[in-house]
């Protein structure tokens, strides 16, 4: 859902972030935005996102933030949402207005869309939150985003996520060691290109 | 003087130190190039594992691109190449030198990047592991360490060495060979 990219690609790289963190918006900017115009562009590459907001004081919104691109990802938009939550992270960090960025990114039908996604979520973020057996919210979970942004962070503790970002590049089905923190394009460039 | 018991437990301990020292330095650069994943050895296997590394080292957001590149592919061989120095034993003052410089480097490094709170990996036993305070303790002993050998290292030369003139003073024999 959170993907860009060809399915076929032979190499997959899997990103677990949380939208209030400098370092994800760093990796974003500086190393996934020209990497997506370049590698994921040519098919040579699946960047997969995962959400992963971390449970900190200082990180009040990544939640709420998370819940706005999982919104936008099921309308077909995330591409634009995850670059406009990166790009304006010092914005919105202060005032926890995602909103107002979210609608400057999207047409009136596509913000209209989203927002009705986004019907039902709390501000406040369920800090128990609990899914059920089956993958679903819980009972009294009603922001149905959730289930998504849950089940992302469930995957991160089984790589282990210990701190964002953190990044798992499987290639040809081999999934190699997973790296954290910011790496810059022309070194992650060398790497992939050592892999073939 | 190094033939009484405190004598000899210095050089046991020097030869403990030394070959745990060795082992550590050996196991960081077969970590650093192992294969990754399911990958065979083979030239191509360690040139991904060093490439791997290259994004570890540039994580640390401290060289440019080419310096990256440059430590990426010269430290592992380097750590070989002193690992197998100090399990040699040959000249062990100056590789107990060379390794706690090595250390210290690292030392100041992962010191630099904990208290700037890069949230990274550490890199130093392959990738996967982070860097944290363990990280601080751990290569803080091991520095330790290396100076307590490069120290004990030069001061049993220096017994050693005055042992020898004081021996060849008292005969002729020795002292022309």
């Amino acid at each position: 859902m959170k993907t860009l990219g060809s399915k076929n690609a032979p190499v997959v790289m899997e990103v677990f972030t949380d939208y209030m963190c400098p370092a994800c918006k760093n990796l974003f900017e500086q190393t996934l935005r020209p990497m997506i115009n370049d590698y994921v562009a040519s098919g040579k590459v699946l960047l997969i996102h995962h959400d992963f907001p971390l449970n900190i004081p200082q990180h009040v919104y990544s939640y709420e933030a998370a819940r706005w691109a999982t919104a936008a990802a099921e309308i077909g938009k995330f591409e634009e949402v995850d670059g406009a939550l990166y790009d304006n992270q010092a914005v919105w960090s202060a005032d926890g207005n995602i909103e107002k960025i979210i609608s400057g990114v999207l047409n009136q039908s596509d913000f209209a869309r989203v927002k009705k996604l986004m019907a039902g979520c709390s501000y406040d973020v369920p800090p128990l939150f609990k899914l059920t057996a089956s993958g679903e919210a819980a009972a009294g979970q009603s922001c149905s985003l959730d289930t998504f942004i849950e089940a992302d962070k469930a995957l991160g503790n089984k790589v282990p996520v210990t701190q964002t970002p953190t990044y798992v590049i499987t290639n040809k089905g081999n999934r190699l060691a997973p790296g954290a923190g910011y790496v810059s394009w022309p070194i992650l460039k060398q790497f992939f290109d050592s892999l073939n | 003087m190094s033939d009484k018991p405190a004598g000899k437990i210095a050089r046991i301990l020097l030869l403990l130190g030394r070959l745990a020292l060795a082992g550590i330095l050996l196991f960081a650069a077969y970590a650093k190039m192992k294969p990754q994943a399911n990958m065979p050895w083979t030239v191509q296997s360690v040139r991904v594992s060093l490439s791997m590394f290259a994004m570890q080292v540039d994580s640390y957001e401290l060289l440019p691109q080419a310096a990256v590149n440059f430590v990426a592919h010269w430290l592992p061989p380097f750590e070989l190449f002193l690992g197998l120095w100090l399990l040699s034993g040959i000249a062990l003052r100056y590789s107990a030198l060379a390794a706690t410089l090595l250390i210290a480097g690292f030392f100041a490094v992962v010191v630099r990047s904990f208290a700037a709170g890069l949230e990274i990996n550490c890199g130093c036993f392959g990738p996967g592991e982070k860097l944290g305070p363990w990280t601080l303790v751990r290569d803080g002993s091991m520095l330790a360490a290396a100076i307590a050998i490069t120290v004990g290292a030069f001061v049993l030369h220096r017994r050693g060495a005055a042992r020898d003139i004081s021996m060849g003073a008292a005969s002729p024999e020795r002292a022309g060979s």
